[in-house]
């Protein structure tokens, strides 16, 4: 039976073509390259088609994410079939994955989204339906529409993946492709469409005057608790949620849920530990916030609003996930030499590291030469546009294209499959529960506390010296 | 024990150490990090209460709120160029036109067309513009006179911005006798509030009648908008205002956001009034920082009368476009708090959002609606509004 793409990650062995750093810095260089040139054609405000507005590119990229996500992680590559995977060119197969990534993406944005939906359910999915509200201008019926748009795509993009690392695909794990990839879509479709409603529906219901009470919740039931009646509260966990997903798939190994035997209890606990820990971070990156700028004030604009902070909540979010994919795909998820915990804790301390320098160097020079502006805090300063657009461009470089130039593929043996399976279950395994380890546990959450502590009484002093905009 | 033994406890410490660390880290996150006890972290910042002095009132003319006349013109254009973080001197617009179409302008270019024009000859400037811009028509722009009476009776005038429409702005300035005022050298200064066009392109237009007039704009112009108070054959003085507090007179400060705004532009200049026996007066061009943020960094940074907010004019820049969000609703539901006793709004405030105001009960003061201004909600051109 033709397998298409099962397991091709796994069963591929990425062979470097130069030892030491080379591939990973060659990589970087030609991914950068691609990034700016297609930054310039597709984004820049100063470039092509000038998409940054921001939120037709922003609809575009997490488009492209999610699209991405279901060929690779739901349908695995099908239709393609595992011999073409294996032994067409990397460069030719990434441009046909990528060409086939972009028809799916306008089918769903154009025949679904503004289609279906906007024709014949909800207008503010279609910019022509929402032009015609007296008063509405072109440009904000679009932008309008891209947002419910892209938050669709930004909840997919943490709910899709998270079935499949958590859930482990079940219940239909077994299933040949398609019937796999069709049940996984349409479940997590439908779970999409189901957090969409309760989360982003009610903000798109309050950008009518008057309020939509009758379609939509309002005022919006976190109103209280998030301090404004905007979505991005939720803009906020739910891009965590999708940092969190990554960040268990790659540099933590699925660690900790990964030493759960019950498989059940297992793929549950690790699909809302993934909440769990997002909402963590989401908290604290707000809480960050209030600490080197200052309460936010409800009402007011930019880095004081609380509508904003959440949003920024989620912009530095992605900042984690770039070092984090980077290190994963780029630097064979270093360390691998101790055992799984210590490589996780000090993959994540790199990643942490290297996220609060991106941030700064981000923040400090993007103006320069993204095209957009400089600041924290204006409506049309979006890091998280640029920041995926460059993971789907290393996401095209590592799944479609097998890490060319840098790597080649060559398929594992059988040998080699087996070996690999063993070797994870022998790291598992090498965790396993006894008093050292309690003591241990029991000192490391003291230290892990202890860290959080210093951290939020050292963070203003340390905001204020670093001065980022000046 | 054997070395072996030790090594196996040691190893499986570190395991648990690893995992404790992430586990302490996250359960400290989400445990704290929203919980009211966070509170007590906040920075805490005394009020400085610095004393700026008192006027007996001031007076505001609105010369022009309104900055463009068709929304989905000015809207359309900025859509086709590539958005609102195009530089606004690539958008082809009045006065820096060259001919070659829509985002695809520059000061240079433009600026060479004109430049012999400026600032005496703006009606041959303006036959330049004509045909050489997109849409000369649209642009309105943004400028009032503050007559500020002080504690002894003596009155001094200000501009606050000086519009956008060469052609527009001196038919706003001839209707309320701004003209004469500045070739008396009655008005003493011009406060830029920010670069956008339609605050500060009409600045020929002030400078024909006084070209020597002070100017006081805020820190973060870009080279253009610099190089454009030169081209323009301005004589007098110009003062960058550094970001923060800056006192003019008693009574009157400036206060510099140091803001990223829309159409590649930096930082905003807004002015505070203390008004005697009455409180703080904002009068904002634009207001980009937000006037919530305006209120409450007068409440850290100044001491104005009775602690209390008077009043407001001017642009509160919620739905310039009249677009909508959410957050504009946190602004409305949450104005209230500050009990302002008088509102004059207008300008980019949105029509919308100054209706929802009149609905929430707040103290709107209306306008007359004539001179091309839109709705009554907004204190509309040529209307006045008085603190004091």
């Amino acid at each position: 039976m033709e397998r298409y793409g099962t397991n091709y990650l796994e069963e591929r062995k990425l062979i470097k073509r130069w030892s030491g750093p080379i591939p990973a810095l060659l990589n970087l260089l030609f991914t950068l390259i691609v990034f700016y040139a297609t930054w310039w054609f597709f984004h820049d405000p100063r470039g092509v088609m000038r998409m940054y507005t921001p939120n037709v590119g922003y609809m575009y990229t997490c488009w492209w994410l999610i699209v991405m996500i279901w060929i690779v992680y739901l349908f695995n590559f099908w239709p393609f079939k595992r011999k073409w995977l294996e032994n067409t060119h990397p460069l030719t197969k990434g441009l046909v994955l990528c060409a086939f990534s972009f028809g799916v993406l306008y089918v769903m944005i154009n025949g679904f989204f503004e289609g279906i939906l906007g024709n014949f359910g909800l207008a503010y999915f279609n910019p022509d339906q929402l032009v015609k509200l007296p008063g509405i201008t072109e440009f904000f019926a679009v932008e309008y529409s891209c947002l419910a748009i892209l938050m669709f795509a930004a909840i997919a993009a943490w709910i899709s993946p998270a079935w499949v690392i958590a859930m482990e695909e079940e219940p239909w794990s077994k299933l040949p492709q398609p019937a796999k990839g069709f049940s996984l879509f349409i479940c997590t479709f439908f779970l999409s469409t189901i957090v969409y409603f309760v989360t982003m529906h009610p903000h798109m219901g309050i950008l009518y005057h008057p309020w939509q009470s009758f379609t939509s919740i309002a005022p919006p039931y976190w109103e209280g608790f998030a301090d404004t009646v905007s979505g991005n509260f939720h803009m906020a966990w739910i891009m965590c949620c999708t940092v969190v997903v990554w960040l268990l798939e790659t540099i933590w190994q699925r660690y900790p849920f990964n030493l759960i035997r019950n498989p059940w209890l297992r793929r549950i606990a690790t699909f809302f530990g993934i909440i769990v820990i997002a909402f963590a971070m989401h908290f604290f990156l707000y809480f960050v916030q209030e600490l080197t700028w200052g309460e936010a004030i409800r009402g007011t604009r930019r880095a004081f609003a609380p509508d904003w902070r959440w949003l920024h909540v989620a912009e530095m979010a992605i900042f984690f996930l770039v070092p984090a994919l980077f290190l994963n795909f780029y630097c064979g998820n270093w360390p691998r030499k101790f055992s799984m915990p210590v490589n996780v804790l000090i993959r994540t301390v790199i990643t942490l590291v290297a996220a609060v320098t991106l941030y700064i160097m981000y923040y400090k020079t993007s103006h320069l030469f993204l095209g957009t502006q400089k600041g924290f805090s204006h409506p049309q300063q979006f890091p998280m546009i640029p920041l995926i657009w460059l993971v789907n461009i290393w996401l095209a470089n590592n799944w479609f294209m097998d890490n060319w130039p840098g790597w080649k593929m060559v398929p594992k043996t059988v040998e080699e499959i087996e070996a690999d399976h063993v070797a994870r279950q022998a790291e598992i395994d090498d965790v396993r529960w006894s008093p050292s380890l309690g003591a241990g546990l029991g000192m490391g959450v003291l230290a892990g506390v202890a860290f959080y502590a210093i951290t939020i009484y050292a963070l203003p002093g340390l905001y204020a010296a670093i001065d980022i905009l000046k | 024990m054997s070395i072996d033994k030790k090594e196996v406890k040691r190893r499986d410490f570190l395991k648990g150490a690893a995992t404790g660390v992430g586990v302490g880290v996250f359960a400290a996150m989400g445990m704290y990090s929203y919980s009211d006890a966070r509170k007590e972290l906040f920075p805490q910042k005394e009020r400085k209460k610095k004393d700026i002095g008192v006027c007996k009132s001031i007076h505001v003319t609105n010369i022009s709120e309104t900055s463009w006349f068709d929304n989905a013109t000015l809207i359309g254009d900025i859509k086709k160029s590539g958005g609102l973080l195009v530089n606004q001197y690539d958008y082809n617009w009045p006065p820096f036109g060259n001919g070659q179409g829509l985002g695809k302008g520059s000061y240079k270019d433009g600026m060479a067309k004109i430049k012999e024009f400026l600032p005496d000859r703006l009606d041959e400037a303006w036959d330049v513009i004509l045909e050489n811009c997109i849409h000369p028509d649209n642009p309105g722009g943004y400028s009032c006179l503050i007559e500020m009476e002080e504690m002894d009776g003596n009155k001094r005038k200000f501009l606050l911005d000086t519009g956008w429409s060469y052609k527009w702005m001196d038919e706003c300035f001839k209707r309320e006798g701004i003209d004469t005022m500045l070739r008396n050298k009655e008005i003493e200064a011009l406060f830029i509030s920010h670069e956008h066009f339609d605050h500060y392109w009409g600045l020929p237009v002030t400078l024909q009648y006084d070209p020597e007039i002070t100017i006081y704009i805020p820190e973060g112009f870009y080279e253009e908008g610099l190089q454009y108070i030169k081209d323009c054959g301005h004589k007098g003085e110009v003062h960058v205002v550094k970001n923060g507090l800056f006192e003019v007179a008693p009574g009157f400060a400036t206060y510099v956001f140091p803001v990223p705004i829309i159409c590649r532009v930096y930082g905003e200049q807004s002015l505070y009034f203390n008004i005697a026996g009455k409180g703080l007066v904002s009068v904002t061009g634009c207001c980009h920082q937000g006037i919530i943020r305006f209120a409450e960094t007068a409440y850290q940074e100044i001491a104005y009368e009775n602690d209390n907010f008077h009043g407001i004019y001017g642009g509160l820049h919620i739905s310039p476009f009249e677009d909508w969000d959410p957050k504009y609703d946190d602004l409305v539901i949450s104005l209230g708090k500050y009990g302002f006793e008088r509102i004059g709004c207008n300008h980019c405030t949105g029509v919308l959002c100054a209706k929802k105001f009149i609905n929430a009960g707040y103290p709107v003061v209306e306008g007359t609606a004539q001179f091309r201004s839109k709705d009554t909600a907004y204190l509309g051109n040529g209307d006045t509004i008085t603190f004091g």
